[in-house]
């Protein structure tokens, strides 16, 4: 049995690479941006988690963190706790921030944040100036801003900002803060001491205050876990978090984020596959008479195919480590946004375990599209070489390749699923991809059939174009394949884009409220309505109640046992949710399962979002149990609604019934949308309600904008690399056409059939190879956009014919030019080095 | 002299996709060690398709090729190859030099794969004979006809075999060229011990081979 490896052979393929290299540029180019862009998502993503991991401590700001909800801990227990560890209290809820006291002043919703002198416990705290928290403990009534804030309203040091219609200092502004909460992560926020906190009296109900308390423990060594555990067991309505799951919420940002994009650059790199197997099959055909020579010596079939592969994977082992370190030297480039989005700094890291996983999808793909092609090798006689004929050689399957294929196909999902939070999503997606494959590929061979049928056609560019396409050794299915891929994948990113666009360039929706109010006490809800009616007539509101509640069983089991943190509905069981009720089914909320509330039953009935129902595995009848005001209730599910959060109307994951809710102390939220929302001053409105919070829709839809418009960037960047392979892609294909119809074309020249026939039948091969893929193209591209942006942006989709005819129509155009030019040099061939074989 | 090769009642078939063509009709023949034999023949005759039954590059339909007392006839592929590896040297019509190989490697090729020490210093000995000093490391597009075929020449000596396959070897050189490339096929050949097939329409070179073969559709007279 012949050797795996043989120096001898590897040394055949080092001479070789060195001086065919410029014939495989096309596979060189493809690989190495494939494995670039795959490269940078994984250190990307690495970096991200690895920074969030060693840093939990940090984002979570001490050991452990323990949650109140919306009241002050118990003196008792706090004082257990400061004999484990140095304490930090903080408070944060969210309020109205205004340059000035006057009709006309600037407003900011924010998340303020009210810290001790013992924060932060762990990391620091970037501001203006670097002492601004100290300046912050020693002056009363003061408060730095985020930067943006200080930046927006063009504030200075020492200037006043008001809160409640409370004077604060302006002592400096803050970059980031060590822990990041969700709020925090986007939003606008200030911070202000505890002291001048208290100043504010905040007398609301609470639904928007959350008082939390760290713990950073004296010895390291002390296992404070279970002792806190083993405490806060009396105290039932707290909850205690620990560092290790300090930034869910981000690493599950990141986890889409990444997955998406992944999958992305693994479609360009499946479509630099089928490049490479049109480029390797041009290469070897070009290698025919090499071949046949080795074999005429006595080189055997696998001895050649055993050249090629070391060639083939020398070229990926280099690639991948060039694009590897690239992407790991690129990683602080990248960083200088994310440290501005996301408050993290990464840094870049060799990583042996992400270099192999490059390696391997590179690997993978490589074996998947080179097998059928190298085998191929085993088609050239050395017997041509006596009768000077060479016969091109086609892709080659067998049993045995195809089982490797498949192995290889399996290897690949699993080594993208494995990896992913959403392996499903994962196994789709490649399964949708195959199914792309299979559908062009199948519909080619009909193509061909019927082609086949045609017996008589009279004018000649069509009959050289049919006869190209059906005859034996035609590569209509490859060039159908690798066009209809290109012009998916194109299409899809297209219609994701234009989506994203959309939502980016989206203007407010017409039924849309024009504010929300937050923190309305029932004893000034009459008076917060004839205030805006005062101001407006015409004013639409729409108030409903809501009290804090959360999820603190399902059917009587804790649900975060079972639920994981990667699950889609997993936001509802993490913290206090904002619980309403109602007479009537909300308008825009229809039910999809199930009955509206019984009014003659005392006992609680629960409405739920269906989408949170199916995530949660919730069954109508089931029981859930929800904690307000500390007390543990349980409810039954009686029906699901349709919940669309996109209308920005008042909306509710979880909806109970008004006969139950009629006596627990709430307060209200209300929308108003004005006929005029340029008469309505938010400065005049806090002066009347300085504890209601105004949210301008405007502003709000900004920020969402905001992040947007960043996926989209980085969606455009992906996309412009899957669009380079593809066309190089869809080039390579028509080079190997056109080089296989050389010798032909010869004959032609030969018998006088002119190049205007010859460029005509190829226009018109092209335009039956394109508009057979348009329809398939379409079609998928429409369900793939329509889940990624549906299913994974949670955006909404719609279909833009004009720009998706328009992408068609230039791929076309491009296409045609590209097949011109390339066949341009192999219509009139030379007729003297052609006939003498050289 | 003993026999290196014998073909006994060899029939070939060429399938198309409707017709069968029997190309080669039932031929025997016996190759004896260091003797040279001329197949002679016109176009179609199946002198090539005979060459190629005895380079194992086809295998026959029915019969048997006994080379060194071995029946080849139903080898497979790889054997076959090894074979023509360590024992049998060919040379084309049309030279067929690896393009991308220098002369020198073209020829030490055939000695790195059968492992023979110093095959570079070897090879450029044996190009240096054949008048090839100067154009060791030139690549086949850099040389003429003649050049070329000299290094194929010597591509088939280098490791002496005890076959040497010839299909109308000065067939692509003017008159000069190719009365150099033949003497110097017989020259090596006889130093060597080698056996010497050669296929040509040159009644004169055939003249000069031991034996001289004539087949006429697909069989020996």
């Amino acid at each position: 049995m012949e050797k795996f490896f043989n120096f001898q052979d590897f040394k055949y393929s080092i001479r070789d690479l060195t001086r065919s290299y410029k014939k495989i540029s096309t596979i060189i180019f493809t690989l190495f941006i494939s494995l670039f862009v795959l490269s940078i998502i994984i250190s990307l993503e690495y970096s991200l988690k690895k920074e969030l991991n060693s840093n939990a401590k940090i984002l979570l700001g001490g050991d452990l963190e323990i949650n109140t909800r919306n009241e002050k801990v118990n003196d008792e227990y706090l004082n257990q706790l400061k004999k484990l560890g140095d304490v930090s209290s903080t408070v944060e809820f969210s309020t109205m921030l205004a340059d000035s006291k006057k009709q006309n002043a600037k407003t900011f919703f924010i998340r303020l944040k009210a810290v001790d002198d013992k924060y932060p416990l762990y990391g620091n705290v970037e501001s203006f100036p670097k002492d601004a928290l100290n300046l912050l403990q020693k002056t009363t009534n003061s408060i730095v801003v985020n930067k943006k804030i200080f930046e927006t309203l063009n504030l200075k040091i020492n200037d006043t900002v008001y809160i409640k219609q409370s004077p604060f200092k302006v002592v400096g502004y803050v970059e980031t803060v060590p822990d990041l909460g969700r709020a925090l992560l986007f939003g606008d926020f200030a911070v202000v001491s505890t002291n001048s906190f208290l100043k504010l009296n905040i007398n609301t109900l609470g639904s928007f205050i959350n008082y939390e308390y760290r713990l950073k423990a004296y010895n390291e060594s002390l296992n404070i876990k279970d002792q806190v555990i083993n405490l806060t067991k009396k105290y039932p309505s707290y909850s205690v978090r620990f560092p290790e799951n300090s930034s869910n919420n981000l690493k599950k940002l990141i986890d889409n984020f990444s997955q998406f994009l992944s999958l992305v650059s693994i479609s360009a790199m499946l479509i630099a596959g089928i490049g490479i197997s049109n480029t390797l099959i041009s290469f070897i055909n070009q290698k025919n008479i090499s071949i046949a020579i080795m074999k005429s010596l006595g080189f055997t079939s696998g001895t050649i195919k055993k050249i090629f592969y070391f060639e083939i994977f020398t070229v990926l082992f280099a690639i991948s480590i060039i694009a590897y370190l690239l992407a790991v030297l690129s990683v602080p480039v990248v960083n200088i946004f994310l440290s501005k989005t996301l408050g993290i700094a990464v840094h870049s890291e060799f990583v042996l375990k992400n270099f192999l996983k490059v390696f391997l999808s590179g690997f993978l793909v490589v074996v998947i599209f080179c097998l059928p092609t190298i085998s191929a090798i085993q088609q050239i006689k050395p017997s041509s070489l006596f009768r000077n004929v060479f016969q091109s050689c086609d892709f080659y399957f067998n049993k045995k390749n195809i089982s490797l294929i498949i192995l290889s196909i399996v290897g690949l999902i699993l080594l993208f699923a494995l990896d992913s939070q959403k392996p499903l999503y994962t196994v789709g997606y490649f399964f949708i991809f195959f199914l792309i494959c299979f559908t062009l590929y199948s519909l080619s061979r009909i193509i061909i059939f019927y082609l086949r049928k045609i017996k008589f056609i009279n004018f000649l560019p069509l009959r050289l174009a049919v006869k190209n396409i059906t005859n034996p050794k035609t590569i209509f299915p490859i060039t159908v394949l690798s066009l209809g891929l290109g012009v998916t994948l194109l299409l899809s990113l297209t219609l994701v884009g234009y989506n994203f666009k959309k939502e980016v360039e989206k203007s407010i929706p017409e039924i849309a409220p024009d504010y929300f109010f937050v923190s309305i006490q029932d004893t000034e809800k009459d008076k917060f309505v004839k205030y805006l009616k005062n101001n407006d007539p015409n004013t639409l509101i729409d108030m409903m109640p809501i009290v804090s509640a959360s999820v603190t069983k399902i059917n009587k089991k804790d649900p975060l046992t079972y639920i994981k943190s990667t699950n889609d509905s997993y936001w509802v069981l993490e913290r206090d949710r904002r619980i309403s009720w109602s007479d009537v089914p909300p308008k825009d909320n229809p039910i999809t399962e199930g009955k509206w509330f019984d009014n003659n039953s005392k006992e609680m009935q629960i409405s739920l979002d269906a989408k949170v129902a199916k995530d949660l595995d919730i069954k109508l009848n089931d029981t859930l149990s929800l904690k307000i005001y500390g007390r543990d209730v349980e409810g039954k599910v009686v029906n699901f609604r349709k919940v669309d959060y996109r209308d920005l109307s008042i909306n509710f994951v979880i909806l109970i019934n008004p006969k139950f809710a009629v006596n627990i102390p709430h307060e209200y939220i209300a929308t108003a949308k004005f006929s005029s929302a340029i008469n309505f001053k938010e400065g005049t409105f806090l002066q009347n309600f300085k504890n209601i919070s105004a949210i301008k829709v405007s502003n709000y839809l900004g920020k969402i904008t905001e992040i947007v418009n960043k996926i989209f960037i980085a969606v455009t960047v992906i996309s412009s690399v899957a669009v380079i392979i593809g066309l190089m892609v869809i080039s390579s294909a028509v080079i190997v056409q056109a080089r296989l119809g050389i010798y032909q074309n010869l004959i032609f020249k030969i018998l006088g059939i002119n190049t205007n026939n010859l460029i005509s039948a190829s226009v018109i091969e092209f335009l039956i190879t394109f508009f057979s893929i348009v329809f398939i193209a379409l079609l998928f591209s429409v369900g793939v956009s329509y889940f990624v942006i549906e299913s994974i942006f949670r955006l909404s989709w719609s279909l833009e014919i004009v720009n998706s005819a328009l992408v068609l129509l230039l791929i076309g155009i491009l296409t045609v030019v590209l097949i011109l030019f390339n066949n341009y040099r192999f219509l009139s061939p030379k007729v003297y080095p052609l006939v003498r074989n050289e | 002299m003993s026999d290196l090769l014998e073909l006994q009642d060899i029939h070939l078939n060429y399938k198309t996709e409707s017709t069968a063509v029997e190309v080669i009709r039932g031929v025997s023949l016996k190759i004896n060690s260091n003797e040279s034999v001329a197949i002679v023949g016109k176009s179609g005759s199946g002198k090539t398709s005979l060459i190629m039954l005895i380079a194992g590059l086809e295998c026959p339909n029915s019969g048997k090729i006994i080379f060194e007392g071995e029946d080849i006839s139903q080898y497979s592929e790889d054997r076959l190859a090894d074979i023509r590896k360590r024992k049998i040297g060919i040379v084309f019509q049309s030279f067929y030099l690896i393009p991308n190989y220098t002369a020198l490697e073209n020829v030490s090729l055939v000695l790195e794969i059968n492992k023979v020490a110093d095959a570079k210093k070897k090879s450029m000995e044996l190009l240096e004979q054949l008048g090839l000093k100067d154009r060791i490391n030139h690549f086949p597009s850099q040389l003429s006809g003649g050049e070329q075929q000299r290094v194929a020449i010597a591509r088939s000596i280098v490791l002496n075999p005890k076959l040497i396959l010839a299909d109308e070897p000065s067939g692509n050189l003017d008159s000069e060229n190719s009365k150099l490339i033949m003497s110097l096929l017989f020259k090596y050949c006889k130093q060597n011990g080698s056996s010497l097939v050669l296929v040509t329409h040159d009644q004169m070179l055939a003249k000069e081979c031991d034996r001289i073969i004539e087949i006429k559709d697909g069989k020996i007279f």
